[in-house]
């Protein structure tokens, strides 16, 4: 026994050393697998401060950027919404004499119009960004307390920017779409064709779009945006444009690089997607015996 | 020299880990070579310190990094695979007649090739460990990068002692 003792102690070092590493390695591996509750991340309260108090330093540099990115935010808000009050100044129906005509469902005609999901939006800044490693995360300035979740997608106005890892009161971590684990379903707008969009590392401004059939007729400049096929992200939104197509022999699929539509280096607003009918078309989805694939 | 290890080194360690999370995270050359000058608290450290001790300070630096950086445990991870190895490499290294009591890991006591191999043994490690563990596989690509950055590093850690760790001072 004591010899055994004596034997601890003279390899105390190393075994220290063992026993470190291999929490480390634990550390990792948890953290790479889980999504939800981490304490010890860029999320973590104190941390939080500490880059909100950095970004406020550093977003002054931007500002420019910022607010012509927002100007422009809001003037194609404008024209949306001057479409939609011409069209019911245009639509006249409801002013008729409903003994003579019946008026069609309204119920049915905005479930159309909006589609099967509803979304609400979260606006976030950005207090903590990279895009030069090869697993990049985001920090935003909310958390559980404005209603943001761990699973949610992120969209910036121009385009996908990741999905929340993890959430505390007041801050949440992003997986950016600069993840090299992140996929994306998406499909190319012009044929609806589904594919997934996934980023290799190395250039930020570029990811690839993988599982395009060779059959498909494809163009550069084409758009890519989101499928919809699952709950994280709306239908349609902006993903990127093609930036190059490749047939390679031994491959059934095409190689696709996507120019990103979002500027990663730049981002400072982004808004947090909360999909109202999410717990619904899970649960059914789950029953259904459908895996959720991505 | 017990008295002062305390409040120097938790300043360095201080300085090193704000200098990585708010100046060096953003500094990248070519989207390859990165700075993880953070680790120059632990190169700085003094020569004789406990192993054990050193091993849980690279602990607890490595995982300060982590926590900011979203990376958890690899930093952490190679910080100590570095604290662990600088005994052995300090023992490698041992002047003719070995380490006064005078001596620290200091570039104008021990001079510039003590301090350059001893510098960049641990830096090409504690790099290798970091890529290698952020992408559990094998690239070229990631060859470069280990590269780029171990020189990088080197040579602001080698700044750094010119700048901040006069001879005067280290004589002290």
């Amino acid at each position: 026994m004591r010899n055994l003792f004596a034997f601890i102690y003279r390899f105390r070092a190393f075994l220290v050393f063992v026993l470190l590493e291999a929490f480390c390695i634990y550390l990792i591996v948890q953290y790479n697998t889980y999504q939800g509750a981490a304490f010890f991340n860029s999320a973590n309260r104190y941390v939080g401060r500490v880059l909100e108090f950095q970004s406020g330093v550093t977003d002054y540099f931007n500002l420019a950027t910022v607010n012509s990115t927002l100007a422009s935010e809001n003037a194609l808000l404008r024209q949306e919404v001057m479409k939609y009050r011409q069209t019911s100044m245009a639509d006249s129906t409801r002013k008729m004499d409903t003994t003579l005509v019946v008026l069609p469902d309204t119920t049915i005609v905005d479930s159309l119009r909006t589609g099967p999901q509803s979304f609400t939006l979260h606006a976030g800044r950005v207090i903590n960004n990279s895009v030069r490693r090869t697993n990049n995360y985001l920090t935003l300035s909310i958390g559980t307390k404005d209603g943001v979740e761990p699973g949610m997608g992120v969209i910036a106005s121009n385009g996908v920017v990741g999905r929340v890892k993890t959430v505390s009161d007041n801050y949440s971590t992003v997986t950016s779409l600069l993840h090299s684990q992140m996929l994306i379903s998406a499909k190319i707008k012009k044929n609806n064709t589904m594919g997934t969009v996934k980023w290799l590392g190395g250039d930020y401004r570029t990811a690839i779009l993988d599982y395009i059939p060779l059959h498909v007729k494809l163009a550069k400049g084409d758009t890519v945006v989101t499928s919809g096929f699952n709950t994280v992200f709306p239908e349609g939104v902006m993903v990127g444009t093609i930036s190059s197509v490749a047939k390679e022999a031994d491959k059934s699929f095409y190689t696709i690089k996507v120019k990103l539509a979002v500027d990663f280096a730049q981002l400072s607003f982004v808004y947090v997607v909360e999909n109202m009918q999410k717990a619904e078309r899970d649960t059914l989805e789950h029953n259904a015996g459908i895996l959720p694939n991505e | 020299m017990n008295s002062t290890f305390g409040i120097r080194h938790i300043v360095q360690f201080i300085l090193f880990v704000a200098l990585q999370i708010l100046l060096f995270d953003n500094l990248v050359l070519f989207s390859t070579g990165f700075c993880f000058i953070y680790i120059a608290f632990l190169l700085f450290l003094p020569i004789n310190i406990n192993r054990l001790v050193l091993l849980l300070l690279g602990f607890i630096v490595g995982f300060t990094v982590d926590v900011f950086y979203d990376t958890m445990g690899i930093h952490a991870a190679a910080s100590v695979l570095l604290a662990f190895l600088r005994p052995h490499i300090l023992n490698l290294l041992t002047p003719r007649d070995g380490y006064e009591a005078s001596d620290a890991a200091n570039l104008h006591i021990m001079g510039w090739n003590w301090f350059l191999t001893y510098a960049f043994i641990l830096i090409v490690v504690h790099h290798a460990a970091v890529f290698f563990l952020e992408i559990i596989s094998f690239e070229w690509y990631t060859l470069v990068k280990i590269l780029l950055s171990t020189l990088f590093t080197g040579v602001v850690v080698v700044i750094l002692q010119l700048l901040f760790f006069s001879a005067k001072r280290a004589k002290r």
